[in-house]
């Protein structure tokens, strides 16, 4: 107990602190985090809200696809990643392994799932008579899909914080194509992986709680958007 | 004008909606009745150009309707669903909803916006949201969304089906005001033949997705004398008599079910009496009910009966039969 305790202390002495290295650290996963929730919410609601909405063949399939990527593995999204970026890789050339922009990718296409799938739900989910009446009132595509997304606003705010959740608490492939390196791609959960390992628990634990405290953050902030919705 | 052609809709492999030709003349009015599940619904939704038929062709003033409709088609045409829906918001931003959608400004918006609602009497409704209000509102305030845009066509589907009478005839006067203000096509789907009544330019009946050559029985337009209690009316060559204190134009109707068959005159209280000839006999309801047509001097008429009464009667076409019904059998509308 004294150890938790300590390391406790110690996290709350570095927060308290602001310890460079552990602020550069959240930073730098808050702009991955968010870089990567926009990239994978704005191509991966109108997917979902496609994939609800529109009938065409292979419809099923592509639910199929969309639904068993939520469960790929982090390494292994990583591990492709690598295979893509190495310097004898196809996308080589871009010089992205080793960079945030690497882990981005890979987040991106971690989240891009959860975005595109539970949209896809939360779309289905919306009284259907909702688009006729926004059609036959006379707005054009755009609108309608507005109107819709407007009356699942609950439902895909749920979407955002689970894409958000997925991102920032991802490991595997941030490591991988990250490398975990000080300064450039550290990101909260490859350091708490490394000082846990290199025995610093009380730098492990403060990371840790900085990250928990990012998802509450983010998530009072969506529900507090929620809460200025009407009916 | 909104035309279908040679349409066959089809759900899930299954045919739906099968009509050679339906037309909505410009600014006419037509009523569509039927049971439900006859293929009313689907029908509008074709009109509305919400959906493209599987087989034939929509037109739109002699346009052909390309299979997805660009909004600016849509934009001429509307539907009110049978159970309508309110967006999220008041009862206002509702109703600005498809005119922001034209592009048409805030001052000009108000204006027809203030002109519908006191038609339908919103004022109370406008901030309220759609959780504040009954069904019978929120058909109101559907009609209203859709009446603010001044369409071509207005499809109304059951549109008094949440309402009380009051509220239904609130409604009605409102649309005929509009009418009157601007003349529009107006189709509506009922299974209310009272509706159907009020409105009809054109009655049309559907069954099983099919335009039945069947019309509601007994319908006559007439022209009803002033005055109170008992009227006699010209139909035809016969003459009806009915109670009414209405006047004017007025359409009748005799429902099969009230009419009393006999071979001879009986005596009784009916004050309607007809002589006439058989000139179809029609089974209906798995054989346990006849339709009775008979000719009464160039008026159709149709009585409904048992298969047994019939048989007791021995009707066939050509013989002779006797209709009777009471004055108060006859309805006005």
């Amino acid at each position: 107990m004294d150890f938790l305790a300590e390391a406790f202390r110690r996290a709350w002495g570095l927060l308290v602190a602001g310890d460079s290295e552990v602020y550069g650290i959240a930073l730098l996963t808050l702009k991955v985090a968010v870089v990567a929730t926009v990239l994978s919410c704005a191509v991966g609601l109108p997917l979902g809200y496609f994939l609800a909405t529109r009938r065409f063949w292979g419809r099923r399939a592509a639910l199929t696809v969309v639904n068993t990527a939520l469960a790929f593995p982090t390494v292994v999204v990583g591990l492709l990643l690598y295979g893509l970026l190495s310097r004898r890789g196809p996308l080589g050339g871009l010089g992205w392994l080793y960079t945030w922009q690497a882990i981005v990718v890979g987040d991106v296409l971690l989240a891009l799932p959860i975005a595109a799938a539970l949209s896809a739900a939360a779309i289905q989910g919306v009284d259907p008579r909702i688009r006729r009446t926004a059609e036959t009132l006379g707005a054009g595509s755009w609108r309608t899909a507005w109107t819709v997304a407007r009356e699942a606003r609950f439902a895909l705010a749920a979407v955002i914080t689970a894409a958000f959740g997925q991102v920032v608490a991802e490991i595997g492939a941030a490591m991988i194509v990250g490398g975990n390196i000080r300064g450039s791609t550290r990101t909260l959960t490859t350091a708490v992986a490394l000082y846990t390992a290199q025995g610093d628990f009380g730098l492990a634990l403060a990371l840790g709680l900085v990250l928990l405290m990012l998802a509450l953050v983010v998530n009072i902030a969506l529900q507090v958007l929620q809460g200025r919705g009407h009916a | 004008m909104l035309e279908l052609r040679g349409v066959r809709h089809r759900y899930e492999g299954r045919v739906v909606l099968e009509l050679e030709e339906f037309t909505v003349p410009r600014t006419g009015t037509v009523s569509v009745v039927g049971h439900n599940g006859a293929g009313k619904s689907t029908l509008l939704r074709l009109l509305a150009l919400l959906e493209p038929p599987t087989e034939g062709q929509v037109l739109l003033n002699d346009t052909v309707v390309p299979r997805r409709a660009p909004a600016s088609l849509r934009r001429r045409v509307t539907l009110v669903e049978q159970r309508p829906v309110l967006f999220r918001g008041t009862v206002r931003e509702n109703l600005e909803y498809g005119l922001q959608v034209r592009d048409i400004g805030r001052a000009a918006a108000k204006g027809i916006i203030g002109d519908v609602v006191e038609r339908l009497g919103l004022q109370p409704l406008l901030s309220r949201r759609r959780h504040e209000l009954s069904d019978g509102e929120v058909q109101r305030v559907a009609v209203a969304r859709a009446l603010v845009l001044r369409t071509d066509v207005l499809l109304l589907d059951e549109p008094a089906s949440s309402a009380d009478r009051a509220a239904a005839g609130a409604l009605y006067r409102a649309l005929s005001a509009e009418r009157a203000a601007r003349p529009f096509a107006v189709c509506i789907a009922s299974h209310q033949l009272e509706d159907a009544y009020r409105w009809a330019d054109d009655i049309r009946a559907l069954a099983d997705g099919r335009l039945s050559p069947v019309t509601p029985e007994n319908l006559f337009r007439v022209e009803l004398p002033a005055g109170d209690g008992v009227k006699t009316v010209r139909v035809g060559s016969i003459a009806l008599v009915v109670m009414t204190d209405r006047a004017g134009p007025a359409v009748v109707a005799v429902p099969p079910t009230d009419i009393f068959v006999s071979r001879e005159p009986l005596p009784s209280s009916a004050r309607n009496v007809f002589k006439g000839r058989v000139t179809g006999l029609a089974i209906e309801h798995r054989g346990a009910g006849v339709h009775v047509r008979a000719d009464m001097g160039g008026v159709e008429l149709v009585a409904a009966v048992t298969a047994e009464a019939a048989r007791d009667l021995a009707l066939t076409p050509g013989g002779a039969v006797v209709f009777s019904f009471k004055a108060t059998a006859v309805q006005v509308f």
